[in-house]
């Protein structure tokens, strides 16, 4: 029973030359990944570049119909920066950012603890409202907002005034700013809680029950429970709902386009109705580059904080 | 409540049951103060979609009184039938339904290919390669247009290409709407697949079966319902978009459902009726596809974050 | 039937983890060989790798005559049996049982009778339009055995196919699978880390220690040999008790000492093993398995050593003692399995070590009590301290410790 080495003769210690059938499994991944790369890099790759590129450019409409740009530098940042609207659409942008973000990630929390206390009957009920609101597109959201805020028949108006909170009749929301964006966050906000509701429940509903009960038996009150276990492992779901609510919010665009008629007043524009109008309604393709461009940057942040909590979490392995 | 019964006759007895009965209403009252809560939230977060349900089916003077009519009752269905009726509505659901059948078909292929690729194999460049997805789905749609439209209008001058590209080709936005429709798919559809465990292929391998075999014989069926799910939401996605579709189809023959929404107002006036009508037509068949999936989509973009 | 035949096999993963290191191994035809070892020694590894569903990174496996490293796990005809079964959920039991015949073209009335006598062994009859999700635990592991057998393959390989089912079914299909393998005559390559599992099924036993194998033989000669530390340690349940002595010459005769205890070899057992001779005044392991240890009024001639009863656990057939000695427990634990080493110590004080016996079912001895063991000298194991290498007995061929 012994093994001898002669038993077992030495085989060539070199590595093994490449057989077809391991370069055959070495290259399928990239094979497969093929088509994928070469359509985001066609739609989407490609017009990154050329967005960027346009930032340099003065593109105009002389320059559309010759399908040629002019390097200019960085003259476009240049006038971006030197521009007072773009510093207050920017200011602007980020405050109602900031406020969605907040009154969403609140609201929808709140809604998620409650649910979680709910009985069956009730959780069902309000989870299945929830979905509907989810699914509603944003298109349809804001046209429904815009009539329950009519002018003449907006049945929010009538109601206010019916609580005494003031009198709406005859009220025109848009013609005041902050107003017309209160509509307007109220639509985002509305339309943004259902999903961090539903993920946030989710992830309520996968502590562990153990680990509920061990902090029970270790002495802990509910609130106690609530701080020591239930916020610590939500905590990560809670960072990738926030930067994902940050994407979303800072680049709105449909909620403000179309509530205010696809003609916004320069008191509405956020970034991403700036960097439009500038391309697309005076035609500055270059300078709407410009701004892009620097929304994109901004972006980025967020976008950074979301790909590293994935990470960390282990969705990205 | 039996404690209540006279078969309790000692007063200690008596106490101990009243106390709970205390607690036992405090209980109660926390309990309906949470569901009255609960209906409040309800009644305000379903209300607008009511309302629009409710005004679609209202005649036109219950829709125009000072005082709302909470109740459609009379009942009609002419606002359906005068949006209908209007111009475009059934080419550009046409459009919209070519738009998504297109979409959803091309990138479903390629995405379960990319799925495939980073769910079953470890190679270098898989992780840079799943961060880039994730970092593209961030990207802001404005920001792609400007480039995209300056491209779509040089390439429909461009012959041979302007059979496909171009402003007010339907081809050009089913192309356009795979940026953001693709890298999704390709990242639920990796999410599902790593919920199949690999030993079942090896098992199929050791079996008989070539690494392919596997993968469509035993992969293949055992993804298929997230597979449909993922279908389902990249429909929703492109049924619902409006932008891209707004800046590059802009004859009214070419639409999409979203933009004849959004221009219902412009084309028409405001005619609430007939555009509640149509807002419900056009949410209809989503609401209908979310309601399938709902389960599984809220884990999409942030499954297993919490893992004990 | 074909042997299985591993030369010089390296197994290096992308992170540079060195799973299998130099594997020298043959299953030879129609033999069971389990392979044993502690967690992530690379017994899984070493599995798949013969079955294709790893790459070697060196040397050559051999199944048959061929040269299998490059083929596909397809082309291998070697059949697995999965820890946690692996069937397919879509697809029933018959439909299971089945799909490598389909894959293989096997004709479709081959295919149906093969199918149902192996569902008639396995007493699967009743369940064949089940899907694997409508079955137990013990139901899933026989479809899982019956897909392997049904392919009448070269070889089996089964990774751990009984650790996800509870103790007695396990006593039952441990049973059931070397019963299969004996009618079959199927060469088998079975990993385990359960010892039972190992001393009783398998032909022989390979066991494996980070990637390196350290001893291959038959069960008893495993368990009365062990070429060295880690294998005496691993092998045998409760573990073998291991003391730090000095040995000396004392008269004519040799002594082993370790604190206050003190163990005379006769001369007939120092004559045994030659090479004590290079050991004296130098310090050697001693290993006692917890039965050649016995309370002393059985054997009045016997070494004794004098302890206190810490524990003792009435198993029913037996009692197992634990008895606090006054002497130097081995602290090398680069060279003994921990795990198992661990399991039994109580702890321990600088100059104190616990020593496990198996004592009679009606032993008077409780906890407190001082115990006189009595041990028996015949069944006495010698280590090097310093390569844990068995110190041979002569006449007695070299065990294949391949360290
Ligand atoms: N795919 C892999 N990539 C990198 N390292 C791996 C991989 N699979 C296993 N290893 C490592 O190789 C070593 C051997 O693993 P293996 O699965 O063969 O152990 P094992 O003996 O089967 O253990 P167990 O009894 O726990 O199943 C371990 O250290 C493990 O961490
Ligand atoms: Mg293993």
């Amino acid at each position: 029973m012994a093994v001898a080495e002669s038993e077992f003769p030495l085989v060539s210690r070199r590595r093994r030359r490449l057989s077809r059938r391991r370069v055959g499994s070495a290259l399928a991944p990239y094979a497969l990944l093929a088509p994928t790369a070469i359509v985001i890099g066609a739609i989407l790759g490609y017009p990154l570049y050329l967005l960027v590129r346009l930032s340099f450019e003065q593109y105009g409409l002389f320059e559309l119909v010759r399908h040629k740009g002019t390097w200019i530098g960085i003259h476009n940042f240049r006038t971006i920066f030197h521009d007072s609207q773009f510093w207050h659409v920017v200011a602007r942008t980020l405050v109602f950012t900031a406020v969605n973000v907040t009154l969403t990630m609140i609201l929808g929390t709140a809604i998620a603890l409650l649910i979680a206390r709910l009985g069956r009957f009730m959780r069902l009920l309000l989870t299945t409202g929830l979905v509907l609101v989810w699914a509603t597109p944003v298109v349809v959201a804001v046209n429904i907002w815009r009539w329950m805020v009519d002018y003449e028949f907006g049945v929010a108006n009538w109601t206010l005034t019916k609580l005494h909170l003031g009198n709406f009749i005859h009220h025109d929301w848009f013609a005041n700013t902050w107003e017309g964006f209160g509509v307007i966050t109220a639509v985002i906000v509305w339309g943004a809680i259902p999903f961090v509701t539903i993920t946030l429940y989710a992830g309520l509903s996968q502590v562990p029950q153990e680990l509920v009960e061990a902090a029970q038996i270790d002495g802990a009150r509910a609130w106690n429970v609530f701080r020591e276990v239930t916020v610590p492992l939500l905590k990560p779901i809670f960072i990738i709902l926030t930067s994902l609510s940050i994407i979303w919010d800072f680049q709105v665009f449909n909620q403000v386009w179309i509530m205010l008629g696809e003609r916004p007043s320069p008191d509405y524009y956020v970034m991403g109705i700036y960097a439009y109008v500038t391309s697309f309604r005076s035609n500055e393709y270059g300078l709407g580059s410009a701004i892009a461009v620097v929304m994109v940057a901004i972006m980025m942040a967020a976008t950074v904080v979301y790909i590293r909590q994935m990470i960390k979490t282990g969705e990205v392995r | 409540m039996s404690s209540l019964t006279p078969l309790a006759p000692t007063p200690v007895a008596v106490r101990a049951p009243a106390r709970r009965i205390r607690v036992r209403r405090g209980k109660l009252v926390r309990r309906i103060g949470l569901n009255a809560v609960a209906l409040l939230v309800f009644a305000v977060m379903v209300f607008p979609v009511y309302w629009m349900v409710a005004t679609a089916f209202k005649p036109g003077r219950d829709i125009l009184d000072y005082k709302p009519h909470w109740f459609p009752a009379p009942a009609t269905l002419s606002n359906f039938t005068n949006a209908i009726h209007r111009q475009y509505f059934w080419t550009d659901v046409k459009n919209s339904a070519i738009v998504v059948v297109c979409v959803v078909t091309l990138s479903m292929v390629v995405a379960f290919l990319a799925a495939l690729a980073l769910s079953r194999f470890r190679f270098y460049g898989r992780g840079a390669f799943i961060v880039l997805i994730l970092g593209v789905l961030m990207l802001p749609l404005v920001a792609l247009i400007i480039p995209m439209y300056i491209t779509m209008s040089r390439a429909g001058q461009i012959h041979g290409l302007n059979w496909v590209l171009g402003v007010n080709k339907l081809s050009g936005v089913i192309v356009m709407y795979m940026t953001f429709v693709l890298p999704f798919s390709v990242w639920t559809l990796q999410g599902f697949m790593r919920g199949v465990p690999r030993e079942l292929e090896e098992a199929a391998m050791v079996d008989g079966t070539t690494r392919f075999g596997a993968f469509v014989r035993i992969l293949l069926p055992l993804v298929a319902p997230g597979l449909v799910a993922t279908s389902i939401f990249a429909f929703i996605q492109a049924w619902n978009e409006y932008i891209i579709a707004y800046v590059f189809l802009q004859d009214g023959s070419k639409q999409t459902i979203t933009v004849w929404l959004a221009s219902f107002t412009n084309l028409h006036g405001t005619d609430w009726g007939p555009l509640m009508a149509g807002a419900t037509l056009t949410a209809l068949p989503v609401v209908v596809f979310f309601v399938l999936i709902q389960r599984r989509i809220s884990f999409g973009l942030t499954a297993g974050a919490v893992k004990a | 039937m074909a042997a299985i035949r591993f030369t010089h096999v390296i197994k290096e993963y992308a992170g540079g983890t060195l799973a299998v290191d130099d594997l020298n191994l043959e299953v030879a035809e129609g033999e069971f060989v389990v392979l044993v070892g502690p967690s992530g020694c690379g017994k899984t590894t070493a599995l798949r790798m013969v079955a294709g569903l790893e790459e070697i990174t060196d040397g050559e496996i051999r199944i048959g005559d061929r040269v299998v490293n490059d083929l596909a796990p397809r082309d291998r005809d070697i059949a697995m049996v999965f820890q946690n079964y692996a069937l397919y959920p879509h697809k029933t039991v018959y439909e299971n049982l089945v799909f490598g015949l389909r894959m293989r073209k096997v004709p479709k009335s081959e295919q149906r009778r093969r199918v149902e006598e192996i569902a008639r062994i396995l007493g699967l009859e009743e369940m064949l339009e089940r899907r694997p999700a409508q079955l137990s635990g013990g139901q899933r592991q026989r479809v899982a055995m019956g897909r392997a057998i049904v392919r009448e393959p070269q070889a089996f390989l089964m990774d751990e196919p009984l650790s996800n089912l509870d103790a007695k079914l396990r006593v039952q299909m441990r049973a059931e699978i070397a019963r299969i393998q004996q009618t079959l005559r199927v060469t088998t390559l079975y990993v385990t880390h359960d010892q039972v599992e190992a001393m009783t099924m398998g032909h022989r036993v390979a066991v494996m220690r980070s990637g390196v194998l350290q001893q291959v033989d038959t069960p008893q000669r495993l368990y009365d040999l062990p070429g060295n530390l880690f294998v005496a340690s691993f092998v045998g349940s409760p573990a073998m008790n291991l003391l730090d002595v000095a040995l000396e010459r004392e008269g004519g005769g040799l002594v082993c000492r370790s604190g206050g205890v003190e163990i005379e070899l006769p001369v007939d057992i120092a004559a045994r093993r030659p090479q004590l001779e290079q050991y004296v005044g130098r310090r050697l392991a001693l290993g006692i398995r917890p039965e050649a240890l016995s309370e002393s009024s059985t054997d009045p001639d016997a070494p004794r050593i004098r302890g206190r009863a810490l524990l003792v656990e009435a198993l029913g057939a037996e009692s197992l003692a634990h008895v606090e000695v006054n002497a130097m427990a081995l602290d090398r634990p680069e060279l003994v399995d921990v795990s198992a080493a661990q399991a039994h110590l109580l702890p321990v004080g600088d100059r104190t070590a616990t020593l496990l016996a198996r004592l009679e079912h009606d032993t008077g001895v409780k906890p407190g009590h001082v115990v006189d063991l009595a041990a028996d000298v015949r069944r006495l194991h010698f280590f090097d301290l310093d390569t844990g290498s068995a110190i041979p007995v002569a006449g007695v061929p070299v065990t294949a410790a391949v360290v």
